[in-house]
Parts: C-alpha cells; structure tokens; sequence
C-alpha cells in the first residue's frame, strides 16, 4: 500500500487540506477524489489502494477536517469557482476527477462550466438532481442509525455499527449525556458545510439538467446497487444525458460503496482512468 | 417586577395513539377545525382577562407547521388584542426574522400594531426554532446573517426618515420606506428570545435589548444562562438591569399542594409527552459551534426527557402548588436569576378553560402582588446565594 501524505494548501478561501500519494512518474495518471458529505478522507483505504497505481489528489472541502473558508461559500457557484482556483494552485490541467455523492455534484458542476479542466469524469452515487418521483432522502433530520440504513449495505461495518450506537445513546435519556462532543462536532461541522450547498434547493441545482451537454469528457457513471439513499433514476439521467456516457453498477453495495469496498471501487477507477474501459 | 401572562396556543387534541413528533411533519390531518375554532377563541379570551386581573402584559410568539403552539401569526393575535385590551403590554416574542422576506413586513405589522395599541407593543425579534428551518426550506447556515440584516432593516426604517436604501448579503431594498411608523420612540421595547446560544446573548449584550430565556431546561441551565448574559453584558462594558432578562415557566395554582397536582399533571405530561418532542430537531449550520458545545452541557435536562413529577419538581420545570409555595418557589428561582420578567404559563397542553381562569385569578389575586412586592422595580434582583437555602 502507498503512503498518502497531508499537505496544507494555500487557497483563495484560506487554507485546506489536500492528499496525495501515487507512483509519480509520466505513466500515471492524475486522479482527483473529491468527497461525500460524510468527509472522508484521513486514512480512506480508497486512497492508498488508488495511489498503488494512480496519482491520487484528495482535497478536503472548506468546513470538512481542518480546511478553512467554508465561510466564503454561500452555495455551488462558490464551490466551483474554489474549485477551480484550487486546480490551479496545484497545477492541475485536466485531471481525472472522481466524486461521490456531493462530490460528484460537485464534479459535474465543473465539468458543465469548465469541461477542459476535467479529463475524465467518475460520479460515484452522485447527487445534483431533483427528479419527480425518485427524491433523495433526507440527510439533514435524520437519526445516524436511520441514516446507516441508507449509506452502508452492511449494517455490520464499523462506521455503520458506530452510528446505531450513537442512537442508541441518544434514545437513552439517561445516557444521552454521554456522547462526546469530539464525536459530535465533525458531524456537526460536516452537515453544516453540506447545508450550505445543499440545504434549499435540496441537494440539487435546478440549472445543471439543461447544461450537462456541454460535458465532453469520457464519464462513468458508477451506481451502487443498495445505495437507498440516491435513487437509480439519478445515475440513469447522468448515464443518459451526459454525452457517451458509460453506467456501471456494484452489487452488494449502499451509498457509501468507497468506504464499504475500496478495492472495487479503486479497480472501476483505476480501470477508466487508464483509458481501459 | 413586571409580570406578563404568556401563551403558546397549544393543539389539545392530538390522539392518545399518535406517538410521532408535534413539528414539521405532524400530519395536519389531526388538526380539527372544529376543536381550532372554540380554542382560537378561548385562548384570546384568557389573554385578555390577564387585562383585568392586573397583569403587566400579555405574551405571544410564533411557531410553524406544528401542535405546540398554533400561532404561525402572533401578529393576528396581538392585533386582536390591541382592540380587546387598553393598558397592558403586548409583546409577540418574536416574529422570526429570517422567516420574512424581506423583513419590512416585520417593521410594518409591529408599527401597526403599536398603533392599534396605542404604544403598548413590545416587540419580539427570534432566531426562529430549528424546526421552522425544516418547515421553510430556509438556509439555517443562513440564519444568523439572515436575521442581523433583518434587525438592521426594521431599525432602520423605524428610527431613520425614509425613502432610504438598503443593500445586503441578503436583502437588497432600493425603496426602505415604510407606513406607518411607531407610536413608541425612537422605538418600542425590543426582547429577543434565545435558548442558550453565545450568539444571540451577545447580540442582545451589544444593543441592550432585554434577553428571554427559553424553557424548558433545570433550573440550574438557567442559572448559567443568565449569569453568561449578565457576563456579556459587562463585556460590552455596562452592568445588565433586571428588566433587560425574563424568564418563562409554567405556573398553576391551586389551593393546597396536592389539589394543584391533581389537577395539573396530566396537563403537564400531555404538553411534554405529545407536544414538545420533535421541538429539539437542530438544523445543521443553524448554531457555531461553540454555541452547540456550551448548549449541549444543558440538553440533557431538557423537559422533553421529564420521566416524573419528582424530577419536575426538583428542576422547577413547572412551579405548581399553593400560593405560598408557588410564591416561595419564583421567589428562590427568580432571586437566583437575576430576572426582572415573569413571562408565566397558565395554560398548558390541555389545561381546560375553567382550570387556566382559576390559576389565572389565584395567581393574580395570591401571589402576584406579593412578587411586586418583593421584586420592585429599579431594585436589584439577583441574590447569588439565593438558590441553595429554599426548598
């Protein structure tokens, strides 16, 4: 497994955290991951397994772990345009640009109004579009434990067993008291960065549906099966009118398919990053 | 002292089997008009006897898409009331700012108001709860930007001659200019609600408005809560007046201790068990985080986790019993406070009519000119040892 290391990133909005690791060298390609809600990135096996193979770039969002400006992003036109700001502080051209869930929204955000600086295109259960009758469920108002059901195809997995216990807690009066605040905060922090882009319209942008012609890099539209949360029909609209585009589906998967199963996760990238598929 | 009689509005005929939250997604299937119409009227009715009875005001506040208070509009009600009343003051606590769009309709229904009164609006700016951020798709990451320009907006149109413009984040007004004006000035008397959060104390600290704390918390929580208000206050350089900070509570008197339980506690449970949960829902980005911190030491002794009438007592949840121990009671909490308002429940959850009149009369006639009394204005309130001593 390769070494990922953290380095702060002066940028427009203050400074973020960015991720790197990978072989280097002309050969590899570049791949930028950008994160769900969730915020995952410190010791995401996603990227060291990516990073054995690929160049891996995993900026954290402003208002996600230690990144800065949060508060000089009022919605996804800021997003973008730090976003940009951010390829080119790290000299990225046009990399490959992976993203899940809110990060995928954030990717094809880009992709529609800067397509030249998106060389491939991965959207991993992304979210971005309203579609009648398939909505998304609700993030914001939910216990962790109902969310569980939703992100994680095994209820079993550490972060997901995590979750149930914090409800447990809480339905607990007597105990309720006794979840940490240190637990609490990055969840906090987190949905509160989230709500910024995502609170009204909900978790979408009506605009992007008539934009997304204009990408015109090779996308992959990848789906996991169990996911509960982002309804198929989202993956079937990015597939369908996204110009080429290709849909893959993982079985055995929910919402969170990069947390549950790196590995087939890195090899559905690491495959259409090279070119292979 | 001042003494105001506060009330929420609250549905009373949510069926014994539904277990679900009373907020945003209450279905409103359960709300019979039937029951709407004789309640509306009724609760109107006890506000305005508290006219009669000598209280020093009357309080309304506003709440949406639930069953813990159906006055989406308090500013319908208070204008009722400026028709129905000629002494007391009205305070509506609050119009949630963040909730007009823009907030020049705040500026002009309080103006309305204070003139249909004559000058008796207290005017109520709030954050809104977190449910209403549910209810109206509000940015809550917003909130607090929202309601600094929404304050800023009605100060100006109320105090500076108009036409005049505003350009903000959120607000963007060519013609600020509102009709009619207030009869009170340079304005009427501000509270602003708040439930524990830095922000809003040191808002309130800055401008020297007088600070509600919110229930339902131990007494203890509310100890802390004022005592960080005061300390707020004397950041800002000036030492706070008792009048500047109210709290609100329950109130139900009887003749004797056991009478007053009887007849109340069933009330009480409806009002914790069927109304109040759902009202703790915190939408992300609505509160900083320091705020969450300092709040999240008190949210376990909300009253929505109440399992027994012991912990009620011994939290002053409710103050219930015989005048002389509800007296005793507000005297020990008040003094330990610092409080210079009582904003009293009389009605709670589905107190009956005949009930909330009787407490209002005992209240009013027992131990309300003995809390004059006691607590005069212009003197301090605050006796820091106070708490420990009574029972």
């Amino acid at each position: 497994m390769s070494e990922i290391v953290t380095e702060l990133v002066q940028t427009r909005v203050g400074k973020v955290q960015v991720r790197r690791g990978g072989p280097g060298g002309p050969d590899a390609p570049t791949v930028v991951y950008l994160h769900s809600a969730t915020g995952e990135g410190e010791g995401l096996p996603l990227l060291t397994t990516l990073a054995d193979t690929v160049d891996v770039v995993a900026p954290m969002f402003p208002g996600f772990g230690e990144s800065e400006g949060i508060e000089q992003i009022d919605d996804m036109d800021d997003a973008v345009f730090h976003l940009l700001d951010l390829w080119d502080v790290l000299e990225l051209d046009a990399p490959v640009v992976v993203g899940l869930s809110l990060g995928g929204w954030m990717a094809v955000e880009l992709a529609t109004r800067y397509p030249e600086r998106v060389g491939r295109l991965v959207l991993v259960n992304a979210v971005g579009l309203y579609l009648p009758g398939a909505e998304i469920k609700d993030i914001f108002g939910r216990s962790p434990g109902e969310m569980a059901e939703d992100l994680f195809a095994d209820q079993d997995h550490p972060i997901a067993a995590a979750m149930h216990a914090m409800d447990a807690l809480s339905n607990d009066t007597t105990r309720s008291g006794e979840i940490p605040f240190d637990l609490v905060r990055p969840i906090f922090q987190t949905m509160a960065a989230t709500a910024r882009l995502g609170w009204d319209p909900y978790l979408h942008d009506p605009k992007l549906p008539k934009r997304l012609w204009r990408i015109d890099s090779p996308t992959l539209v990848v789906r996991a099966t169990q996911d509960t949360l982002v309804p198929a029909a989202h993956a079937e609209y990015y597939a369908s009118h996204i110009e080429g585009a290709t849909l893959v589906e993982l079985d055995h998967l929910a919402h969170l398919a990069p947390l549950e199963d790196p590995d087939r996760v890195a090899e559905v990238v690491v495959r259409f990053a090279r070119g292979d598929a | 002292m001042r003494i105001f009689s506060f009330h929420l509005m609250p549905y009373p005929g949510l069926p014994e089997s539904y277990d679900g939250p009373a907020w945003v997604t209450c279905p409103n299937e359960l709300f019979d008009p039937a029951v709407g119409q004789e309640i509306y009227n009724r609760y109107i009715d006890e506000l305005v006897y508290a006219e009669e009875l000598g209280f020093d005001g009357v309080c309304v506040n506003e709440h949406h898409q639930n069953a813990y208070g159906i006055m989406p509009s308090p500013n319908l009600i208070a204008a009722a009331l400026a028709r129905e009343t000629n002494r007391m003051k009205i305070a509506v606590v609050g119009n949630a700012l963040p909730l007009y769009d823009p907030p020049t309709r705040v500026a002009e229904e309080f103006a309305m108001i204070d003139n249909l009164s004559r000058g008796r609006l207290i005017a109520g700016f709030v954050v809104g709860g977190g449910p209403e951020y549910y209810s109206f798709s509000i940015n809550p990451a917003h909130a607090r930007e929202r309601f600094a320009e929404a304050h800023d907006i009605i100060l100006k149109a109320w105090t500076e001659p108009g036409p005049q413009e505003y350009i903000g984040k959120h607000y963007k007004l060519r013609f600020l200019n509102t009709w009619p004006r207030p009869v009170q000035q340079p304005h009427p008397e501000i509270w602003i609600p708040g439930a524990g959060s830095l922000e809003t104390m040191e808002f309130v600290a800055l401008h020297r408005y007088a600070y509600m704390g919110i229930p339902y918390f131990h007494r203890r929580v509310f100890e802390r809560t004022f005592g960080m208000f005061r300390d707020a206050c004397e950041r800002e350089g000036y030492t706070a007046d008792p009048l500047q900070s109210g709290w609100l509570t329950p109130i139900y008197v009887a003749e004797t201790d056991e009478q007053a339980r009887a007849e109340y506690e069933s009330h009480f449970w409806y009002w914790v068990r069927k109304l109040l949960p759902g009202i703790t829902i915190t939408p992300p980005g609505y509160t900083s985080v320091r705020s969450l911190e300092s709040q999240m030491k008190g949210a376990g002794t909300f009253a929505v986790n109440l399992q027994t009438w012991d912990e009620v007592v011994e939290g002053r949840y409710a103050i219930v019993g015989s005048p002389a121990t509800v007296f005793r009671q507000l005297e020990d909490c008040i003094s330990s406070f610092g409080t210079g308002n009582l904003l009293g429940l009389f009605q709670l959850g589905t107190l009956p009519a005949a009930e909330t009149r009787r407490n209002l009369e005992l209240f009013s006639s027992e131990v309300m000119p003995r809390l004059h009394e006691r607590f005069p204005v212009g003197h301090p309130v605050l006796e820091p040892n106070a708490s420990e001593g009574a029972a």
